[in-house]
C-alpha cells in the first residue's frame, strides 16, 4: 500500500494503510490493532525506503489503540454489528485519536529521539491528521460497513 | 510488484551465510547510527560499506531498480516540500546564515539550508540502502530468530515474520485483483480515468483483497493454535545456526559499533557536538 500512496507533504503521504488497524481492531480489538499499527509502520518504513522514523511508529501505535477500539462500544464486526451510532462514536474516536497521538505523543517522541526542531514535526502532524482522518471516514466507514454487512449473513442460524 | 524483494530461501554469499542474530543486531546498530546523525563524514563510509554489501549480494538488479527510482524522486520530493515549509530550517542546526540568492523575502537560499537538506537526502539515501541490504540478505525466519536473540518476545517475533513473509503474497493477490477487475471493465489506466475515479476504483481492489487476507489469517492462527502456539515460555529456530568464525568478526564490528554509538550520543548530550558537520 506504500507505492500507491499520494504525496500530500514532506515524509507524509495519503494512504490507505490506516485501513488495515481498523480492520483488525474490529475483529480482535485495541491491542492488536495498536500492534499492527505499529509494526505496520516499522515494517512500512524498512521497505519504503524514507528512513526510520520510530516517533511516528509509536504515534501511529497510539492512533491504532483508539480507532481499534471497536469492540469496546459494542460494534463487534465479526457478528455484523455496525450501526449509525457505532458510525458515529468512530468518527469521534478517530479525530480525538488522531489529535492525540500526531499532536501530543509523536512530538513528543521526536524531542526524546530526535531533538528538537518541533516546526516541520508539528505541520506534518497537522497534514497527517487530516489525511488520516479522512481516509479513516471516508474509506473506513464504508470497508466496516461491508464487513459487517458480510458477516451478518452468518447470523440468522440460531441454537436449539 | 511479484516477489521482488524477500528472499524465503538462503543464499550463498557472505552476508546470506551469516546468522540471522548476527544480522539483525548490525542492522539495528546500523540503523541507530545514522538515525543519531546528520554528519556527513559519519554517514559517507556507511554509504559506500551498504552499496559494496549490496553488490556482494548479486542480486537481479533488475527486479528492484523500480524502487530505487521511486525512492530517490520520493526523497527529492520530501526535501523540496521541507525546504518550501521553512526555507530557513539549516540555520536552525548551524548557528550560521549565509544567503546565496533570494527570490522574495520568503524563498531565500541559504548555503546552510542547502547543506543540510543535502545531508538528509544523504541520510535517507543511505538508510535505504542498509535496509535494501538487510532485506535482501534475510530470509522472514532468520528475522524472527534475529529479533528473538535480541531478547523480543517470540510472539512479536512472529508477527513481524509473518509479515514480512506476506508482502509478497498481499502485493500478489492485489495484482491479481487488479487484473479480473480490469478484465470485468473497471478502467485503472492512468491515462484514461481521472485520479478520484482511480482513488474510487483502488478501494473497491480493497475490499475483496481485505477480506481474503483476514480469511487466511483466520486459517494461519487456527493451524497454529491446533499445533499449540504460544503455550511454552522459550522457542528455538530452525533457520538459527551456530556461530560462524565470520559472524565472530561481525560480531567484533558491531559491539565496537554499538559503543561508538553510545559515546556519540553522550557527547552529544554533555559536550554539545553539533548535529551536522558544516566545513565552511
Amino acid at each position: 500500500m506504500n507505492y500507491g500512496s499520494i504525496k500530500v507533504f514532506t515524509n507524509t503521504s495519503l494512504t490507505t494503510a490506516m485501513i488495515v488497524p481498523v480492520i483488525v481492531g474490529g475483529l480482535f480489538g485495541p491491542l492488536p490493532a495498536a500492534c499492527a499499527a505499529g509494526i505496520g509502520n516499522v515494517i512500512a518504513d524498512l521497505i519504503g525506503g524514507w528512513g526510520f522514523w520510530f516517533d511516528w511508529s509509536i504515534g501511529n501505535a497510539c492512533l491504532g489503540l483508539f480507532v481499534g477500539a471497536l469492540p469496546l462500544y459494542g460494534a463487534y464486526i465479526e457478528d455484523g454489528i455496525f450501526d449509525v451510532k457505532h458510525m458515529i462514536i468512530y468518527a469521534i474516536l478517530c479525530v480525538v485519536g488522531c489529535g492525540i497521538s500526531f499532536g501530543l505523543v509523536t512530538p513528543l517522541f521526536t524531542v526524546l529521539f530526535y531533538g528538537g526542531e518541533l516546526s516541520i514535526t508539528l505541520i506534518q502532524s497537522a497534514v497527517s491528521s487530516v489525511s488520516n482522518i479522512i481516509v479513516l471516514l471516508v474509506i473506513g466507514i464504508p470497508v466496516l460497513k461491508v464487513l459487517a454487512n458480510r458477516n451478518k449473513r452468518g447470523q440468522n442460524l440460531k441454537a436449539e | 510488484m511479484n516477489n521482488f524483494i524477500i528472499n524465503l530461501v538462503p543464499g550463498e554469499t557472505f552476508l546470506h551465510k551469516l546468522s540471522g542474530t548476527t544480522k539483525v543486531r548490525l542492522f539495528f546498530v546500523l540503523v541507530i547510527y545514522l538515525v543519531m546523525t546528520f554528519d556527513l563524514r559519519l554517514t559517507l563510509p556507511v554509504f559506500i560499506l551498504s552499496i559494496i554489501g549490496l553488490i556482494s549480494l548479486k542480486p537481479k538488479f533488475k527486479s528492484f531498480s523500480y524502487i530505487i527510482g521511486f525512492v530517490v524522486i520520493m526523497n527529492l520530493v520530501n526535501i523540496i516540500l521541507y525546504f518550501l515549509a521553512n526555507p530557513h530550517t539549516g540555520s536552525a542546526y548551524i548557528n550560521s546564515e549565509t544567503v546565496l540568492f533570494q527570490l522574495n523575502s520568503y524563498f531565500v537560499f541559504t548555503a546552510e539550508t542547502l547543506w543540510y537538506l543535502g545531508c538528509r537526502f544523504f541520510k535517507m539515501i543511505t538508510t535505504f540502502l542498509v535496509s535494501l541490504t538487510f532485506i535482501l540478505s534475510i530470509t522472514p525466519s532468520e528475522f524472527a530468530a534475529g529479533l528473538y536473540a535480541c531478547h523480543v518476545p517470540y510472539k512479536v517475533c512472529t508477527i513481524v515474520e509473518m509479515a514480512f513473509r506476506y508482502i509478497p503474497d498481499i502485493a500478489r493477490d492485489y495484482k491479481n485483483i487488479q487484473i479480473s477487475m480490469q478484465a470485468r471493465g473497471v478502467e485503472l489506466d492512468p491515462k484514461k480515468a481521472g485520479l478520484f475515479s482511480r482513488v474510487k476504483q483502488n478501494i473497491m481492489i480493497l475490499i475483496p483483497l481485505i477480506i481474503t487476507s483476514f480469511d487466511r489469517i483466520g486459517n494461519i492462527s487456527n493451524a497454529m493454535d491446533l499445533r499449540g502456539f504460544g503455550k511454552g515460555k522459550k522457542r528455538s529456530y530452525y533457520s538459527e545456526h551456530e556461530e560462524t568464525p565470520n559472524d565472530k568478526k561481525v560480531k567484533i564490528v558491531y559491539c565496537v559499533l554499538a559503543v561508538f554509538v553510545v559515546a556519540y550520543v553522550i557527547g552529544r548530550a554533555v559536550f554539545h557536538i553539533p548535529q551536522i558537520w558544516y566545513p565552511f
